[in-house]
């Protein structure tokens, strides 16, 4: 089996749009997606808005399992999944489905779940909680509604690495597909919007009050958000036989861990700089041929900050040519979900040559001097993306992505 | 197996019954039951008032006197453990500083205890009144973070979530990373606390054995009584290292990681027919993985938990597996005795089969008398039996689809 391993299709939920073409075109012409938070009242907090997917009706994708009953993160998940597929030309039944796995990542698994919970719990009706609730809330279930809507009988992981998951599910069924483990892998994460995540960011002081300007002097903050991203990953050789699109080859990952602080970064950027290190390494790719870097770029004073730290600290003189965007400016932080759909990013980047903005991007920090795409989207040969994800708890991943151009 | 070969050189456990692996087995072989009423939470009102608790779990004991104000009780359990593990195999702090290790932690909640105390707080007093300390424990990756910054472990630190398979599928991750080259020394296992809120859901979804026998008595894997589960916990850790790695620096070798399998039932339970089938996939992928044959299979220690259907399928997709050679497999199912430990339920496997491998003592199902008459697994015993094993298979399976495999062969120096 051909140890090359490519993308074949893309399908997001996000709060600029449902489906590759509307997200991209949306992304594209700089569109944000952060308005004031209908999900839940914030009356209470400091901070108001976030970054939710509007106009989402999961019975136009959830064709066999029960939609009213699945979790919304699940139904996020089996649409973003269902869209790949689609986009990928994949005919389900064409499939071995001992040989279709999932590979999903997110931050909080169904955390509304959990949170019926709390609230029964505090107003004394706990009661009301009943079997759904430990049936429905276990992270685990995202990959598993998907593969069971889909009838995967294959590989099935959840990798929970919070606010990089995205990434680590990627990278995960890379190694699947590499170790012949599969014929079709779904990879990519799903978060839903969640009280609990706002809370926690509202109180360490991370959220802005209007907008997210990742990389600007004058920025506040990050935007908490929610969607989904699942990529179709298939080898070369079957990619080529069916005659698919190839978005672009998954060419390798880094991963690593500051083993420094909970929710600080590493002050010097070591763990993220030796993830993008191995992920260079694995994809035996040199500084010099990166295109373009897909950042995580929260839009947090110190995450912008220390990751243009790392990102000088390996790439050197070449760190000013790169161009670096952050579409959380944009999207908000969609947690789990966030490098999936950066990495749909980068797959598209590459796939047509253009890439997009950082959005409120009008006064450079003195800090962060690299080439952060500001404000327009750019046209450029994009031979090689790196995607950047960086998490709570030290995780940080890496991923490569190569033009299919490249490929023999 | 393609690739590096993956050797176990250390474990490390904490379990309501020892927390060493010889503590543990000899327990196991004693036929001792962790579960009894449970002190860490009240029961009132609830199905079932058992479980395997550790009554005296006190981690300053492994991690001695620093701040572990930050740790919440997973997090605890995952770097005590860990702790253990890396003195068992001898990796000193000095060896880190040059080897970098890393960290694959399977586990179901982390701390659903911590995520709902966090939210209710919130509720209750306001939002301003969380906690940012316990925010950081909310996310699902926060006891492998923790770990890492506690021992230093800065390569990959990768958290796997899929229910009770979590933490063979983290050994099955673990291994996977060795044997391309990509890690070389890596802890890998799982860990899952109990907790009030999971234990309630579990509880009201029907999962947990309802008795009103003495502690001790329930839950009984395989045989025709059982009625559920009982919920336990604990952290086990497996020292797994590229096998070059571990002879050039002379580490003993307990083990080898030799095949693993996954696979997924769609019907998450609900259907016989895909619940076997899924199974016995999960065992022919280690198999094949492992190079190994039926006959070739020592023992099995089995998920096995007590619950109705998953035992049923569980030996019906063992025979299917194994090519229907199960008549002269020795079998336990530790669970009897730990109960269902979810994360940690696997690693705890692998740990006691390590034991076996080296006393050739199999701990027998305490409380099992009478066999489910139509199950094929003619050798489990209640008592302990004496087996030979040179290659032993460990299933973890679901309560909602997930199938994992792993299959351990004995070190070298047996």
């Amino acid at each position: 089996m051909d140890r090359r391993i490519v993308i074949t299709g893309i399908g997001v939920v996000t709060p600029i749009g449902i489906g590759c073409e509307m997200f991209w075109n949306n992304l594209l012409a700089g569109q944000s997606g952060i308005a004031p938070v209908q999900s839940f009242d914030t009356s209470e907090y400091n901070v108001h808005r976030g970054a939710e997917v509007k106009e989402f009706n999961a019975e136009d994708y959830i064709l066999n399992l029960d939609a009213a009953h699945l979790g919304r993160a699940s139904q996020f998940a089996i649409a973003a999944a269902r869209l790949a597929l689609a986009d990928a030309g994949v005919e389900i039944g064409s499939l071995d489905r001992k040989r279709a796995g999932v590979s999903m990542g997110t931050t909080s698994g169904e955390p509304r779940e959990v949170e019926r919970f709390d609230d029964a719990y505090v107003s004394k009706q706990l009661d009301r909680i009943g079997p759904e609730f430990i049936q429905l809330y276990p992270c685990h279930v995202i990959a598993a509604h998907v593969a069971s809507e889909l009838q995967f009988a294959g590989v099935n992981t959840m990798i929970p690495t919070a606010c990089a998951a995205g990434n680590y599910a990627i990278a995960h069924a890379l190694d699947v597909m590499r170790a012949g483990r599969a014929d079709l892998m779904l990879a990519g994460g799903s978060d839903a919007f969640s009280r609990i995540t706002f809370t926690g960011f509202a109180r360490l002081g991370a959220v802005a009050p209007e907008i997210c300007q990742p990389f600007d002097r004058f920025r506040k903050g990050m935007i908490p958000g929610e969607g989904a991203g699942v990529l179709v990953l298939e080898p070369l050789d079957r990619a080529r036989r069916r005659g698919a699109r190839i978005y672009a080859e998954v060419a390798g990952y880094g991963l690593s861990c500051d083993a420094h602080h909970m929710t600080a970064a590493h002050p010097e950027g070591a763990g993220a700089e030796r993830a993008m290190r191995q992920a260079l390494a694995d994809s035996r790719t040199n500084c010099e041929d990166v295109s373009y870097i897909s950042a995580h770029g929260t839009g947090t004073a110190t995450n912008d900050r220390l990751e243009t730290i790392a990102v000088k600290r390996l790439f050197k003189d070449e760190a000013y040519r790169i161009p670096i965007s952050s579409i959380k400016s944009m999207l908000g932080h969609t947690m789990g979900a966030a490098s999936a759909i950066e990495a749909a990013v980068c797959a598209l980047a590459v796939f047509s040559n253009r890439i997009p903005p950082t959005i409120n991007l009008n006064d450079p920090d003195p800090e962060c001097d690299l080439d952060y795409v500001a404000n327009s989207a750019r046209e450029l040969p994009v031979n090689i993306a790196m995607n950047n994800a960086y998490a709570f708890g030290g995780n940080n991943a890496s991923l490569i992505l190569r033009k299919r151009e490249l490929l023999n | 197996m393609i690739g590096n070969r993956v050797v176990i050189t250390g474990a490390g456990v904490i379990s309501p019954l020892g927390d060493s692996p010889a503590r543990l087995h000899d327990s196991l072989g004693r036929g001792l039951s962790a579960i009894k009423p449970i002190k860490l939470f009240s029961t009132e009102g609830l199905g079932c008032p058992l479980g395997g608790e550790i009554a005296d779990f006190d981690a300053t004991k492994y991690l001695g006197q620093r701040n572990l104000r930050p740790l919440d009780r997973t997090s605890r359990l995952v770097a005590s453990a860990a702790q253990l593990a890396l003195a068992d195999s001898g990796w000193s702090i000095e060896m880190r500083n040059v080897q970098e290790i890393g960290l694959v932690l399977g586990t179901m909640f982390c701390s659903l205890h911590t995520i709902s105390e966090f939210d209710r707080r919130a509720l209750e007093a306001g939002p301003a009144y969380a906690s940012p300390m316990d925010f950081s424990n909310t996310v699902i990756n926060a006891a492998a973070g923790q770990t890492a910054i506690a021992h230093n472990l800065r390569d990959v630190n990768t958290t796997i979530s899929t229910g009770v398979t979590s933490g063979l599928e983290a050994i099955s991750y673990a291994t996977e990373l060795i044997r391309s080259g990509r890690a070389r020394a890596l802890l890998a296992g799982g860990a899952d606390e109990l907790c009030f809120e999971s234990f309630y859901g579990f509880d009201r979804a029907g999962l947990l054995c309802r008795s009103n026998v003495t502690a001790g008595d329930f839950p009984i894997p395989f045989d025709s009584r059982r009625n559920g589960s009982a919920l336990g916990e604990g952290a086990a850790l497996l020292m797994l290292e590229d096998v070059a790695l571990a002879r050039e620096r002379g580490a003993k070798i307990l083990g080898e990681v030799v095949g693993h399998g996954s696979s997924y039932d769609c019907s998450r339970g609900q259907d016989s027919v895909q619940a076997v089938e899924a199974i016995a996939s999960a065992i022919r992928h280690a198999m094949s993985d492992a190079f190994l044959l039926p006959h070739e299979i020592d023992c099995l220690s089995a998920s096995a938990n007590g619950s109705r259907g998953g035992d049923q399928h569980e030996a019906e997709g063992v025979v299917a597996g194994l090519n229907g050679q199960t008549q002269k497999l020795p079998v336990t199912a530790i669970k009897s005795m730990l109960g269902e430990t979810l994360g940690a339920s696997g690693p705890m496997q692998a740990v006691s089969l390590l034991e076996t491998m080296r006393d050739g003592v199999l701990p027998g199902i305490p409380q099992l008398h009478q066999v489910e008459d139509d199950f094929p697994l003619t050798m489990a015993r209640s008592k302990n039996q004496e087996a030979d094993v040179i290659n032993g298979l460990i299933n973890s399976i679901g309560f909602d689809g997930h199938c994992c495999s792993l299959i351990l062969s004995r070190g070298e120096e047996n």
